[in-house]
């Protein structure tokens, strides 16, 4: 399997369907648009790649995710702000003590989930904002290590959470309820198959796949879920200084990565061989 | 220009040696300079070592080599405050060696085996991934060649791993070989109370 790039959105600048200072986080909806969570705004982009809107956060965003009734879910510090589609502020979740640093949001029959790297955990809860149960917090005994200083993980069609532990150089699977299953994944230092440095992967996306992001150095990849590598989707292009890459897939199977460094999202698809 | 010395800074000065005095040798030595004298102090910010934005490149070592102390009179220190605690931390292992049983790498990196680590907290028998490590480097091994540094640095690690000057082996030449030699002109001389050690 192969990946090529086809598309290159947004830049770091003060223009239109620029970003200034941070890209945090991508998110893509079931019609393809992409949304950026970057400094403290959401830029929505359509399929493909031009400028469709964008709307200012009470805080700097620290993720992303659109829900299937298409509203928008930005993770900040000790809080979620939920907008609908058109950027309209429909709902403020604030929780000091279960929502310290918000770096991923999804979603699993029909409740909430968010990544708290503060807590090292993450969050469900239900759609109404009240908390349900922890999951990763005792993974037996210490919780995800994140030394990168992000939760991110992604739902497959089945419910299960797929939770990147980079400290642990693995993708670790959860039931809803904060179950362990098991993982992918091992440390290696120049297997390409293995997970590199201090703490890989830093970042996850699942949708028939497991997509994943390194840092040090940079580059993306994809796993069947039984945890056979099966493409480097991209190294080279990313800033040798980046870490931490978003990582999304649209339903066509396109993977939209977002340079930290850059600033720049790049979009891949895969090549039939 | 009057050198008036106030019962204030009596207090202050005598406070600052007690909190000195107990963070060993080279801030010991540190005391006895007079306020006001200069020492030399590595810039993490600018030494190749540890400042960002400086990746796939040799560690420097010139610290190790220019310096006329024996030993070097540079040092590096782990702030455990910034410390990821990781369980491969590249500045312990040398994170492309072969992979052992237990899913380690094989080798260490620092050549004079100056860096220890133990477990923290409650430690997980059944899988060692599982925990994390305190990191301790021995002074009296470290010759302060910079490897663990650049290994340290962000995005690889956290960058809490940087160069210090051991004040007790410094003898503070008036033109330090290492600033010489220094390419980022990282060796800089700071005032006695702004000095870290």
């Amino acid at each position: 399997m192969q990946y090529r790039q086809v598309a290159v959105i947004g830049g770091k600048g003060a223009g239109p369907g620029q970003f200034g200072a941070s890209l945090r986080a991508i998110a893509v909806d079931a019609r393809g648009n992409i949304y950026a969570a970057n400094d403290s705004q959401i830029t929505v982009f359509d399929a493909a790649g031009r400028l469709r809107r964008r709307w200012s956060t009470s805080q700097p965003v620290h993720s992303v995710a659109v829900a299937g009734d298409g509203a928008v879910y930005t993770g900040q510090i000790r809080q979620i702000e939920i907008f609908d589609g058109a950027g309209k502020l429909v709902h403020t979740w604030r929780d000091d003590a279960l929502l310290g640093r918000v770096t991923a949001i999804g979603f699993v029959d029909g409740d909430v989930l968010a990544g708290d790297a503060t807590g090292r955990a993450i969050r469900r809860f239900d759609a109404g904002g009240r908390f349900r149960n922890n999951i990763g917090r005792d993974n037996p005994l210490n919780g995800l290590l994140i030394p990168n200083g992000v939760v991110d993980f992604g739902v497959d069609a089945h419910g299960i959470v797929h939770a990147a532990n980079p400290g642990k150089h693995r993708v670790e699977r959860y039931t809803p309820a904060g179950e362990l299953l098991g993982h992918i994944g091992h440390f290696h230092g120049t297997d390409p198959a293995g997970f590199g440095g201090c703490c890989n992967p830093t970042n996850v996306a699942v949708r028939d796949r497991i997509y994943v992001t390194e840092k040090a150095g940079p580059r993306a990849k994809v796993y069947s879920f039984s945890g056979e590598l099966e493409a480097v989707i991209a190294a080279d292009v990313f800033d040798a200084n980046c870490k931490n890459m978003s990582i999304a897939v649209d339903r066509r199977g396109r993977v939209y990565i977002g340079d930290t460094v850059k600033l720049t999202i790049f979009v891949f698809e895969p090549v039939a061989i | 220009m009057s050198e008036q010395f106030t019962r204030r800074d009596l207090l202050h000065q005598a406070a600052r040696g007690t909190v000195l005095a107990t963070m060993g040798g080279g801030a010991g030595f540190l005391v006895r300079k007079a306020h006001g004298q200069v020492v030399w102090q590595v810039d993490a910010a600018r030494c190749l070592n540890s400042r960002l934005g400086e990746v796939g490149v040799e560690a420097c070592n010139l610290c190790t080599t220019k310096c006329v102390v024996a030993l070097s009179a540079v040092r590096a220190v782990n702030e455990h405050s910034r410390c990821g605690r990781c369980n491969i931390c590249p500045a312990y292992f040398n994170i492309t060696s072969a992979v052992d049983a237990r899913g380690l790498p094989s080798e260490k990196l620092c050549p004079r085996d100056a860096i220890t680590r133990k477990p923290i907290g409650k430690a997980d028998p059944e899988d060692p991934a599982n925990n994390f490590y305190e990191y301790l480097i021995d002074e009296e091994k470290c010759d302060g060649c910079g490897k663990c540094v650049m290994q340290c640095k962000e995005p690889l690690g956290l960058g809490s791993i940087i160069l210090r000057i051991r004040y007790n082996r410094c003898v503070d030449c008036n033109r330090c070989a290492i600033s010489t030699a220094c390419p980022k002109d990282a060796l800089i001389q700071v005032p006695v109370e702004k000095a870290l050690t």
